[in-house]
């Protein structure tokens, strides 16, 4: 068993700067395989590193430039890299080995651009050679151009976030032999994509118009996700009816056609404005979380961490916070683990989307397990019953007892009004706690019922067996399936 | 903007520590290149009056309902298309010449000289970096080339026009110098434009492959094309023109001479308070400004506020003072560079916004 410490001094946060005067907006982070670091920034910089002990004494460089809004940057092999940047999907690569890129190749444009500032993308591997590449739509807030780069459509015109140029609010696959197809739908800003180690693609999206709040998702091929603008570049989706108004008179059919978070994230508690998940790695060098997902938030100071597990063949799981402040800046929009696993590089940004407030909002940090283990819940496993609790180290009495535990549940319903409040809330009696193992509960839930997600508040008096409090009260889970005994 | 506020962003050039490595993109609204290493950035950029046959593979966005996030509907009121190129590239070889290549039309569609962009309306400044709704750069410089009529290419006597939408295949940097290329039809055509010294001009070589024979159709009576060599596959021109306007920049005059509502709309669109705030009640990052004023509002720790003249002010100066409940703190930006004029045209547009106006 490792050794137990508080959060704070079980994960380091360090400040890495820029040199002075470059603007510091981070819109993608990569490494190569000899752990040089690869940054993107929105400006059209891409800047490497080789990572120092010294958070102060990374000596940059530029690798490249002239990338418009940069959202993800993958590298490839050293001196090569693939950029999601606004207009297109591009391969720069350095083919004299003099530490700059001079080639730069489309790999893909087959989207539109409207000239709308809101336009993002975000980036992942398909693990077989290609990728995936997640499209933002557009704001009411500021118009389209004359001329946009691509077909315009009138009916996705319309709306809050709108798509009005092709696959804007969808997830496009780039394939390794260079043709491009839409692959699923119905996002609205998805500013956060990962292909995981088990085959599995994920992204998050931002609460808002059809986003009770923020959501994981599962992504299937041609699924929609419930933001109806992006229907009309769908094929299947008939010409000239209006998915907004469609779906906004018919609440039923809207829940019928779309698929469901895998997890939803409660908004403000943990998070405002989802970006980027990434897999935390199994072997162990960013401590005992191996295989879970961590998504940031480009609005608080706060990381999530979530637990998937498999029910019935389906993704669903727990959520709670990992960092709360500590240190943490606003504005967390891109995320890479560096090679050993050791440090979880987090780049910031905020212009354009929320505001900027000096160095509040806008650099680069890394954050680095300290061999200690907060007291936290390790697992949440839902059972017929209620949820079996694996704590990170053995608990005390208290996390025995029902009166350890509060519980109450509640719905979330998208529709086209800005984000949504919990509904149908109730609270549960905790009939019982069963004692597993020394650091396994499994907390017996009345009336406990699918489709809800269940908020539980664990009492001060659960402690780690050496008196630890938790490093976060509060776990959330997302039941849209019971198991069966 | 205000004197302040300008002397504030010359500050940020020069007044920070440590500069920059050279060639690195920095706070600097005015980014530029030299003729040795050009700088290339890619932004939406400002359309100069293209025109539909040069813009011909482009989509046309058209006039659309205003759209009430607050009703789910469509209101009264228009909104109209900005003038803007959504993916194009623009080159800088400092003072001597800037010109936009553009990867949907495939071809160079204009050229200036004496400066390059002000990124200011995008990028705005350091301690401000809001978008603002004008997120258009400006052109700075002389404007002496604007493309024409259709792609002036023509490849053994056909025009490469006629191959229907070009796809642009990307760049290759030889001595930190782009050469672009597009496919039109069977044939990749390669573009190198550099500047010539002193002129209102510039030189461009195309390249064909497979090779065929080059010609270029002038695009406009007023241009000065002279070809400096011809091969097979090969054409080199340069291309000079009188000057289509001189451009300056984004002004950041302050020209209103008394506070009004009207002015604090503009200066709400402007200054990216629209961003956040909605004047319809519909949530957002922000509190609507809705039937704000004069209203008490209840902030994070439960207790009241009154939204008067001087909360609003403080609200803008230093927004963290005050948090209403449901909103983030450290979310706002400070807006503490404005002048009275500003703030003054913001509060009466903040009290103008009455339910049924």
């Amino acid at each position: 068993m490792l050794p137990a410490a508080p959060m704070a001094d079980s994960y380091v946060v360090e400040d890495i700067p820029f040199p002075a005067d470059v603007a510091a907006e981070v819109g993608g982070i990569g490494f190569d395989a000899n752990g040089l670091i690869y940054v993107g920034l929105r400006r059209g910089d891409v800047l490497t590193a080789m990572p120092t002990a010294d958070p102060a004494k990374f000596d940059w460089k530029v690798f490249a430039t002239g990338f418009d809004n940069t959202g993800g940057v993958i590298v490839t092999a050293p001196g090569r890299i693939v950029v999601a940047q606004m207009p297109e999907l591009t391969e720069a690569t350095d083919t004299n080995g003099d530490g700059r890129a001079d080639r730069y190749r489309t790999l893909s444009d087959a989207w539109g651009l409207s000239g709308n500032y809101h336009e993002t993308t975000a980036l992942t591997t398909d693990g077989h050679g290609g990728y995936f590449v997640a499209l933002g739509t557009a704001s009411h807030r500021s118009p389209t151009f004359v001329y946009t780069r691509g077909e315009y459509s009138a009916i996705g015109r319309r709306g809050r976030n709108f798509s009005a140029l092709k696959y804007r609010g969808w997830t496009m696959h780039v394939k390794a032999d260079g043709t491009t197809e839409p692959y699923s739908s119905g996002f609205r800003v998805p500013n956060g994509i990962l292909y995981d180690d088990e085959g599995n693609l994920w992204s998050s999206d931002n609460q808002g118009d059809w986003k009770a709040t923020t959501p994981l998702y599962l992504l299937q091929q041609g699924n929609f996700y419930g933001h109806p603008s992006s229907l009309v570049w769908d094929s299947k989706w008939p010409a000239e009816k209006d998915p907004l108004a469609t779906f906004r008179a018919d609440l039923a059919a809207y829940n019928k056609m779309r698929t469901y978070a895998s997890v939803e994230v409660p908004y403000l508690e943990l998070l405002r404005s989802g970006s980027q998940p990434i897999q935390i790695p199994r072997n162990g060098a960013f401590g005992p979380f191996g295989g879970q997902i961590l998504l940031a938030d480009a609005a608080s100071k706060h990381i999530a961490r979530i637990m998937p597990e498999k029910v019935d063949g389906e993704y669903q799981g727990g959520v709670t916070l990992f960092i709360n402040e500590q240190g943490l800046r606003v504005s967390n929009n891109r995320l890479a683990f560096s090679p050993d696993g050791r440090s979880l590089y987090v780049g910031q940004t905020s212009r354009g989307w929320g505001a900027t407030r000096g160095t509040d909002t806008e650099g680069m940090q890394r954050i680095s397990w300290h061999g200690t283990v907060p007291f936290t819940i390790e697992k949440m496993n839902i059972t017929p019953r209620g949820f079996r609790l694996t704590f990170t180290g053995p608990v005390n009495a208290a996390a025995a007892q029902a009166s350890g535990y509060a519980v109450n549940s509640y719905t979330y319903q998208s529709r086209w009004v800005y984000g949504g409040d919990p509904e149908n809330a109730r609270d549960h009696a905790v009939a019982e706690v069963k004692s597993i193992d020394p650091r396994t509960v499994e907390v017996v839930i009345d009336s406990f019922l699918p489709g809800r997600v269940y908020h539980l508040r664990l009492a001060a008096a659960v402690t780690s067996a050496t008196r630890e409090a938790l490093s976060h009260p509060d776990y959330y889970y997302t039941a849209n399936r019971i198991p069966k005994d | 903007m205000p004197p302040r506020l300008f002397a504030f962003v010359l500050c940020v050039v020069s007044c920070a520590g440590r500069a920059a490595p050279t060639g690195m993109i920095t706070y600097d609204t005015r980014p530029h290149g030299t003729v040795a290493a050009p700088l290339i950035l890619r932004t939406y950029l400002p359309d100069p009056g293209l025109g539909d046959v040069v813009m011909s593979h482009h989509g046309k966005g058209s006039k659309t309902s205003e759209y009430s996030p607050e009703i789910g509907a469509d209101v009264a009121g228009e909104v109209i298309p900005l003038a803007g190129v959504p993916a194009a590239i623009a080159v800088n070889h400092g003072p001597e010449l800037s010109y936009v290549f553009d990867t949907t039309e495939g071809r160079l569609l204009y050229a200036w000289r004496g400066g390059f962009l002000d990124m200011y309306p995008y990028w705005g400044v350091k301690e401000m970096g809001t978008r603002l709704y004008d997120y258009v750069p400006k052109l700075v410089g002389t404007l002496f080339y604007k493309a024409a009529g259709k792609h002036p290419i023509e490849i053994d006597g056909r025009s490469v026009s006629e191959d229907g939408a070009p796809r642009f295949v990307g760049y290759d940097l030889v001595d930190s110098q782009p050469t672009f290329t597009v496919r039109h039809g069977s044939h990749l055509v390669h573009t190198t434009v550099r500047p010539v010294t002193g002129q209102n001009a510039f030189r461009v070589e195309f390249k064909v492959e497979p090779a065929g024979a080059v010609a270029y159709r002038a695009e406009s009576s007023g241009l000065d094309v002279k070809t400096v060599s011809k091969g097979n596959g090969t054409l080199v021109l340069t291309i000079a023109g009188p000057s289509l306007g001189a451009f300056e920049g984004y002004s950041r005059k302050v020209t209103i001479k008394e506070a009004s509502a009207a002015a604090g709309e503009q200066f709400y669109r402007n200054y990216g308070c629209a961003v956040c705030h909605s004047t319809d009640g519909s949530m957002g990052h922000g509190p609507s400004w809705l039937n704000l004023a004069g209203h008490e509002r209840t902030l994070l720790d439960g207790s009241k506020v009154m939204a008067d003249d001087a909360y609003l002010l403080e609200s803008m100066k230093n927004p963290n003072a005050k948090i209403l409940q449901g909103f983030a703190p450290n979310f706002m930006p400070p807006y503490s560079q404005l002048g009275d004029l500003e703030y003054q045209s913001l509060i009466l547009y903040i009290k103008s916004l009455r339910p049924g106006r």
